[in-house]
């Protein structure tokens, strides 16, 4: 019994639970498994990487031109092209004169047009801008006094 | 809608298929097409109600800003991750991408659910995109800790939500939005009514944050990678306010005397937060306890219930949504060069980065609401509908302003100004992608000032 356990023990210790659930290698030498080469470069300030994994050495040295995409000058370019294209050219400036054009909703545009025509009308005629009760008088119909209760 | 939702589920084999080289460029190119296809969402047929291609996805004049609002932001999540993600291996990156494509597929049809079980199911769904990129993704250890606390505070706040759901579908027969608004107003009568009204509204309040159950928001947006933190602050915020609005149609008549001390939570909270932003020394939990400030003011204009307190609402909604989100990227553009978020490290970048400094002063102008910008619209129509709820809450707000303006100027001038600390005068400059992030940005909330009635809501006619 005690030999199974030690040969189940074995298989188990094999078994790296870290790599399972990609919990971050830290290790001072270059490991080529996918869990260590995404080394972080707070976590390993010896190794001195920056972000884009240059040791400290600028993106703007090999490409004057970095525009921030890509180490590939010409994949950074076009992506540079088609992201301002797409984002500017065409979200924004389509988008912005698809919005302008968008129909008067809740008739809001008109109604303001509309009450200022009226008040130059009501003003230009000397009648006054508006009636002071918002339902006519005489079509409201009370109930008698009498047959309360 | 199904001319987003198929092209956005496009996205996925889009990015598994591409080849390494165009991965970034293409899956750029792509949102952005979707973003400007979901401008059309703005062509509402009816006067104020709900335009729908089927029975069980619509939208209206409140989810439709918030949807184009989902919809801007994957282009731009996209674009703020290319720099740090590029040095991973291939598929990683491509599986980094394939989460912010369902979290956005999820958003998409959880504002445009027409079924409140829709909504919730979705409302779930995005925890798990979210909760695997910042627990996968995020920079340092306390990212578990992090996943945890916003994995459980949201599922804690939201099984009741779950409860109350099926409660009122076994008593009305139909959870419809399109129907809810007209079902008679219910008579509530015993204390398991009023714990049905606190059910359905917890998981939003949680989410919101509202102050007190807040916790969660500073550990995860901090802890996410700047996608995460941008979906987050943008988006994920919304949706608890976006279901408030949704379900507070049912709950009219108890709301009225319980909503009380959730408004009292919700601005004291504003008055905390904005005076725990001027001690923070991480710059990125400065910006995240600001969330929870705006979204105090959001919790106390939906609980208010009144037209001015929702539109008011969902502008702020929009506008914070778009400025906080710039923020954050702001933080990372310094954390990435400098790989720490410490304000007292990072001054100064004034003298090394002037463009972006343009960027920061932006930023923080719209922060704190300075007019003409949407921000202020949005707080001041609130404002005002608290003062009409009570007087004595102008106290509150008007301190709360207060407070807003002195760290949004606080963390320009640590970050800008002073002196710069010699360690990072050799920074590399301002990337045209950094730029481009900002200026996407910042643009829709300039462009929203001349058509305002766009994030009007469908309260203010």
């Amino acid at each position: 019994m005690v030999a199974k356990l030690m040969s189940v023990w074995r298989v188990l210790s094999r078994v790296r639970l870290g790599s399972l659930s990609g919990i971050r290698f830290v290790s001072q030498t270059p490991s080529s498994g996918s869990v260590g080469s995404a080394a972080v470069s707070d976590l390993q300030p010896t190794r001195a990487q920056d972000s884009h994994g240059h040791a400290e050495v600028s993106a703007y040295e090999k490409n004057p031109d970095y525009h921030g995409f890509s180490d590939d000058p010409h994949v950074d370019q076009w992506n540079m092209k088609m992201a301002f294209f797409f984002s500017i050219s065409v979200a924004i400036v389509i988008g912005g004169t698809f919005i302008h054009y968008l129909p008067d909703h809740g008739m809001r545009q008109w109604a303001r047009r509309e009450a200022e025509q009226l008040i130059k009308q009501r003003e230009a005629a000397g009648l006054p801008l508006m009636d002071e009760n918002y339902y006519e008088p005489s079509k409201i119909m009370l109930p008698s006094t009498a047959g309360e209760e | 809608m199904l001319k987003i939702l198929i092209p956005t589920l496009m996205l996925i084999p889009t990015t598994w298929l591409i080849p390494k080289k165009w991965l970034w460029t293409t899956t750029t190119s792509q949102s952005l097409i979707i973003a400007l296809i979901s401008l059309l969402w703005l062509k509402w047929d009816s006067e104020i109600g709900w335009s729908s291609s089927n029975i069980y996805l619509a939208t209206d004049p409140l989810s439709t800003p918030l949807l184009i609002l989902t919809c801007w932001l994957l282009p731009l999540m996209i674009l703020a991750s290319q720099n740090h993600i590029s040095p991973e291996p291939i598929n990683r990156q491509r599986s980094y991408i394939t989460l912010l494509i369902l979290l956005q597929f999820f958003l998409i049809l959880a504002f445009s659910a027409t079924e409140m079980i829709m909504f919730y199911i979705m409302f779930e769904a995005t925890l798990i995109p979210t909760l695997i990129i910042i627990t996968r993704w995020g920079n340092q250890t306390e990212r578990l800790n992090a996943g945890t606390y916003f994995l459980f505070y949201t599922l804690t706040g939201s099984l009741p939500l779950l409860v109350a759901l099926l409660l009122l579908q076994k008593d009305l027969g139909s959870l419809s939005m399109l129907t809810m608004q007209f079902t008679k107003p219910m008579t509530f009568i015993s204390w398991s009514d009023k714990i049905w009204w606190a059910g359905c509204l917890l998981a939003f309040l949680v989410k919101m944050p509202l102050y007190g159950i807040h916790l969660w928001l500073p550990k995860a947006h901090v802890e996410a990678p700047i996608a995460g933190s941008m979906v987050l602050a943008a988006v994920l915020l919304k949706l608890g306010g976006y279901g408030m609005m949704r379900i507070t149609s049912l709950l009219d008549p108890l709301t009225k005397e319980l909503s009380y001390p959730f408004i009292v939570m919700a601005l004291w909270g504003i008055i905390m937060t904005g005076s725990i932003c001027l001690r923070q020394t991480d710059l990125k939990s400065l910006i995240a306890y600001s969330s929870v400030s705006h979204m105090g003011l959001v919790v106390a204009g939906i609980l208010t219930q009144t037209p001015w307190g929702f539109t008011g609402a969902i502008i702020l909604m929009i506008a914070h949504g778009l400025v906080s989100s710039a923020l954050f990227c702001l933080a990372n553009t310094n954390y990435e060069r400098t790989h720490n978020r410490t304000l007292l490290l990072t001054r100064g970048m004034q003298i090394i980065l002037p463009l972006m400094t343009t960027w920061w002063f932006m930023a923080n102008l719209a922060n704190l609401a300075l007019p003409p910008i949407p921000n202020l619209m949005g707080e001041l129509f609130i404002i005002v509908s608290t003062f009409n709820w009570s007087y004595w809450t102008i106290l509150l707000t008007g301190l709360g302003t207060l407070i807003t303006a002195s760290y949004s100027l606080y963390m320009f001038l640590m970050t800008q100004r002073g002196p710069t600390p010699t360690h990072i005068i050799t920074l590399y400059p301002s990337h045209s992608r950094e730029h481009l992030l900002m200026a996407l940005h910042l643009l829709p909330i300039l462009m929203l000032m001349s058509k305002p009635e766009l994030v009007w809501g469908w309260c203010y006619c």
